[in-house]
């Protein structure tokens, strides 16, 4: 709606047509992302129909038979899927609860350093590890912390602290803690941008004016730096929630072995193991396919529960 | 534009997009359908023309008529060979190891030569597809989802091919016409009484390859640290358990090595095999029930015990405490750099870690650990090991491949039996490869790099489509020709030694081939890879728990493992079994 001069309020009238004419260029920018979004995110969705088939990849979707819900019922009836659906929930939740405040007590910090090129240093280091890939971290992980020919434990044992070697990687709960820590050590540091950027829009009269009235470093940090940033930390929970379906290939694969089956084996191990090695595509996708909407009603709900608490939500 | 209006927007724009998308999903597979109905002398195109499994040779059938066949002139074999009218794409897949050092798999100076020598000739384009080894399964549904499957599939296990004939994956074929294209071969196929392997479920849908000396596999050898078992006063590899843990210990003893067995991590099948620790005469039944090697046979009385004897080597220090996260390039560098007794492998001119070894450690002595020849009673074991099948390759024919594509790979695999093709493809070329010996044996040059290097393991994912080994002469001639050279020492006698034993063992029926069906196991599709899984967990707690708990953790995992599947096997096996669908124990 404008206004005129007098007050009174009317219309604007802004057609398609008028609006294309003027922005057509943006138009043309937004193709390509909404090409490849829906290149790779929906051309996919008729190759779902495969859940409700006995899916054979040399017969092909016409020549395989249709079996209704059949493998949903054997999905939801196996042992192995309960036991990795478990694991997968308890991992991704433990993951969200020890990895998402880090970045932004990380970004909180960072904000406090002073010295410009130390802080530039700082970050590049915590940014790099976000770009090793979980094979390279899975295999320097097992030459650092194996029981015993491990570097942390020969280290550990020369200096005398332990007898034993430490199963950091070979025993559930120890693995546990290694998993979920070096997840945080490699995400942390790239996690901090957001949050970053964030701060840089808060206005500097803010600081300021806390100045002015006596507020320490830690009551300015408390007081307008978090209440600033509380949007977007919103934001990524929710986002962040959708992930809790998740499974992480690659890096429960590198970290795997045979003594930690029972909290390694998660939904990604179990869609590799099913669906690749034993050929059973429809299962997997009925697995992939109920990933999906665990997670997408996952944001749906925290969204929902966002905006009660009077924040703006994602959606 | 307000922002409700806006999500309208985006709403109903995704849902066409979506929409959109499953039309042209089904479109795509009507016209799949037409497609196929249409083309009537088209390709085995079973894919889409129909769900049962033998449309793929009813239309193989009617391809018949296509192009000019290639054995037009009525003369069987090579000879009545004549060039296809039109280009055909034969795709002949070649296992991709990882190995380092070898050339391109799909495309070197053998893959240029075959298409020269035979593709040229016969208007065919040979392109070789690569199979990841270990990955043989998924390899082959990716190709054949995106309906490019190879013109033939190889494996070597037997329940693979039958769950792709089970799958659709291969198309059944008329025996007299693959005599008529590649005589050689069929004869072979008939003199090594190989044809009762041919079928499936009653159709005829696999060719097999040669495997000489299958029940003497002569290839595959440990390798020990002679110099080490000189340094504690032992002139041989005791053969006995009680005194190998003897030997064992002193090796400890006398610091040679912490952990002398080494060890690594126990992945897919064929781990863990127990044919020593078997009763013998065999149980026919529980032979056939339990007996196979893919799948291992957890809760089997052979099985226990041949774990029972791990969890004893783990408990007195012989294997690497570390084993189940130590892979097998990490155990073999620990032969290299001389921290562990002894390292398997297959034997070649070059053997990488004893040429390794030796540059590492130039007073080291290797030697040949022979097969068992006497029962260790007190030990609980009997000489006795694992026989291949009776044959090499099997080979099945791609259901999504023509007519012509199906003649040319069976020219293919004819033309690669003959004798000079497979001489040439098995040994290289002369003055390259190898030189001419005086006794009129190639004799291999060690070391070649130069530009007609072969593939791993000297071409043979190539040739292994008619043939298992190189031949040349008599068997001590082939071993000579295939035992490391540039090392110190020759093992040549002892390789021959160890041959002779296991031909003395064969002779007594201790050599065990596994039994194979001529029926599709469902429930081997369905459990064998989530199985193979389980096993390596269970068998890791079972070699690590303390001794006084194994026989109760056995029992527990053992119930557990039957549960998963396994118990589904052994009964769909022992009904096939009974219903004489099975090969019998020799």
């Amino acid at each position: 709606m404008g206004k005129t001069k007098n007050g009174k309020e009317f219309a604007v009238h802004t057609t398609w047509k008028n609006s294309f004419k003027r922005d057509w260029q943006l138009y043309l920018m937004l193709l390509f992302p909404i090409v490849m979004v829906v290149l790779f995110n929906y051309a996919s969705y008729p190759g779902m129909r495969m859940i409700f088939m006995d899916y054979k990849p040399a017969k092909g979707y016409a020549g395989s038979k249709w079996v209704g819900m059949e493998t949903i019922i054997k999905v939801f009836k196996d042992a192995d899927f309960h036991r990795s659906l478990k694991s997968s929930i308890v991992f991704n939740l433990l993951d969200l609860a020890v990895g998402f405040p880090m970045p932004i007590i990380l970004a909180l910090m960072l904000n406090e350093l002073r010295y410009p090129k130390f802080k530039k240093v700082t970050q590049t280091i915590l940014y790099l590890p976000h770009f090793l890939s979980w094979v390279i971290i899975g295999s320097v992980a097992y030459t650092m912390f194996r029981p015993s020919t491990g570097l942390v434990n020969i280290f550990l044992m020369n200096a005398g602290l332990i007898e034993e070697g430490i199963p950091f990687l070979t025993e559930k709960w120890h693995w546990a803690v290694t998993y979920l820590l070096i997840g945080v050590w490699q995400g942390m540091g790239w996690g901090t941008i957001i949050y970053l950027a964030a701060i840089t829009g808060i206005s500097g009269d803010l600081y300021e004016a806390a100045m002015i009235d006596g507020a320490n470093r830690w009551q300015r940090m408390l007081h307008i730096t978090l209440p600033g940033i509380k949007s977007t930390i919103v934001t990524l929970l929710i986002m962040n929630l959708g992930r809790v379906m998740g499974s992480n290939f690659e890096r429960l694969d590198q970290f795997g072995n045979s003594q930690v089956k029972d909290f390694q084996y998660q939904l990604a191990i179990y869609i590799y193991e099913k669906g690749l090695q034993g050929n059973k595509f429809s299962m997997s996708t009925a697995v992939g396919l109920f990933q999906s909407v665990v997670g997408l009603a996952l944001v749906l709900l925290s969204d929902w529960f966002a905006k009660r608490l009077g924040e703006e939500g994602l959606l | 534009m307000n922002k409700k209006a806006f999500k309208r927007m985006t709403a109903l724009a995704l849902t066409g997009v979506m929409a959109m998308g499953t039309l042209t999903g089904c479109g795509g597979s009507g016209d799949d359908a037409s497609t196929s109905a249409d083309n009537t002398t088209a390709p085995a195109d079973n894919s889409s023309a129909s769900s049962t499994d033998n449309s793929a040779s009813a239309s193989t059938d009617e391809a018949k008529t296509e192009t000019p066949a290639a054995d037009d002139s009525g003369v069987a074999g090579i000879e009545g060979w004549e060039a296809f009218a039109e280009n055909v794409t034969l795709k002949i897949p070649v296992y991709d190891r990882g190995a380092e050092g070898v050339p391109n798999v799909s495309d070197n100076y053998w893959t240029k030569w075959i298409q020269e020598n035979f593709g040229d000739k016969y208007n065919i384009t040979v392109e070789f597809v690569p199979i990841t080894r270990t990955d043989v399964l998924t390899s082959y549904s990716l190709l054949a989802a995106a309906e490019d499957l190879p013109t033939i599939l190889m494996e070597y296990d037997y329940p693979k091919q039958a769950q792709w004939a089970a799958d659709g994956y291969l198309t059944t074929y008329d025996i007299d016409e693959f005599a008529k294209v590649a005589p050689t071969y069929y004869q072979r196929m008939v003199d090594l009484d190989q044809l009762g392997y041919t079928e499936m479920n009653g159709d005829r849908y696999f060719v097999l390859a040669e495997r000489p000396y299958y029940d003497t596999g002569y290839t595959y050898v440990t390798f020990y640290r002679k110099d080490w078992l000189d340094q504690i006063g032992y002139d041989a590899y005791p053969e006995t358990w009680a005194e190998q843990k003897e030997m064992y210990q002193k090796l400890i003893d006398e610091g040679l090595s912490e952990h002398p067995l080494g060890g690594h991590m126990v992945t897919g099948a064929g781990v863990d095999q127990n044919y020593a620790f078997r009763t013998y005469p065999l149980d026919e039944e529980n032979w056939a029930c339990y007996g196979d090697y893919a799948i291992p046979a957890l809760g089997d009385a052979a099985n226990k015990e041949f774990i029972r004897r791990e969890n004893e080597k783990y408990q007195l220090g012989f294997l690497n405490p570390e084993y189940y996260v130590t892979d097998l390039e990490t155990e073999k560098a620990s032969f290299v750099s001389g921290q562990i007794f002894q390292f398997a492998g297959y034997i070649s001119a070059d053997v990488d870690f004893l040429t390794a070894l030796y540059e590492q450690e130039p007073n080291a002595e290797v030697a040949v650990q022979f097969q068992a020849e006497i029962d260790d009673p007190d030990g609980g074991t009997v000489s006795a090991y694992r026989a291949d099948n009776p044959f090499g390759m099997m080979i099945g024919f791609s259901s999504q491949a023509t007519e012509d594509e199906i003649k040319a790979a069976w020219m293919y695999m004819e033309w690669m039996t003959q004798e000079e093709n497979l001489f040439t493809m098995q040994w290289g070329i002369e003055g390259e490869n190898y030189n001419m010996g005086d006794d009129g044996l190639p004799v291999p040059v060690a070391d070649y790099s130069g530009d007609c290097k072969q593939g791993f393991n000297n071409s043979k994912d190539y040739w292994c489509v008619t043939i298992e080994a190189r031949n040349a002469g008599t068997i001590e001639e082939i071993i000579e020709a295939s035992s490391p050279k540039n090392l110190p020492v020759d093992l040549t006698q002892q390789l021959i030694d160890n041959y002779y034993r296991k031909v003395k063992l064969a002779e007594n029926g201790r050599a065990v081939s596994d039994c194979n069906f001529a029926v599709v196991l469902d429930s081997v599709g369905e459990y064998q890879a989530s199985l193979l899984e389980l096993y390596t967990e269970y068998r890791d707690q079972l070699t690590m728990c303390a001794p006084e708990e194994f026989d109760a953790l056995y029992d527990e995992l053992a119930q557990k493992y039957a549960d998963a599947g396994f118990q589904e096997i052994v009964e769909e096996r022992k009904e096939a079994y009974e219903a004489g669908q099975s090969t019998k124990l020799q």
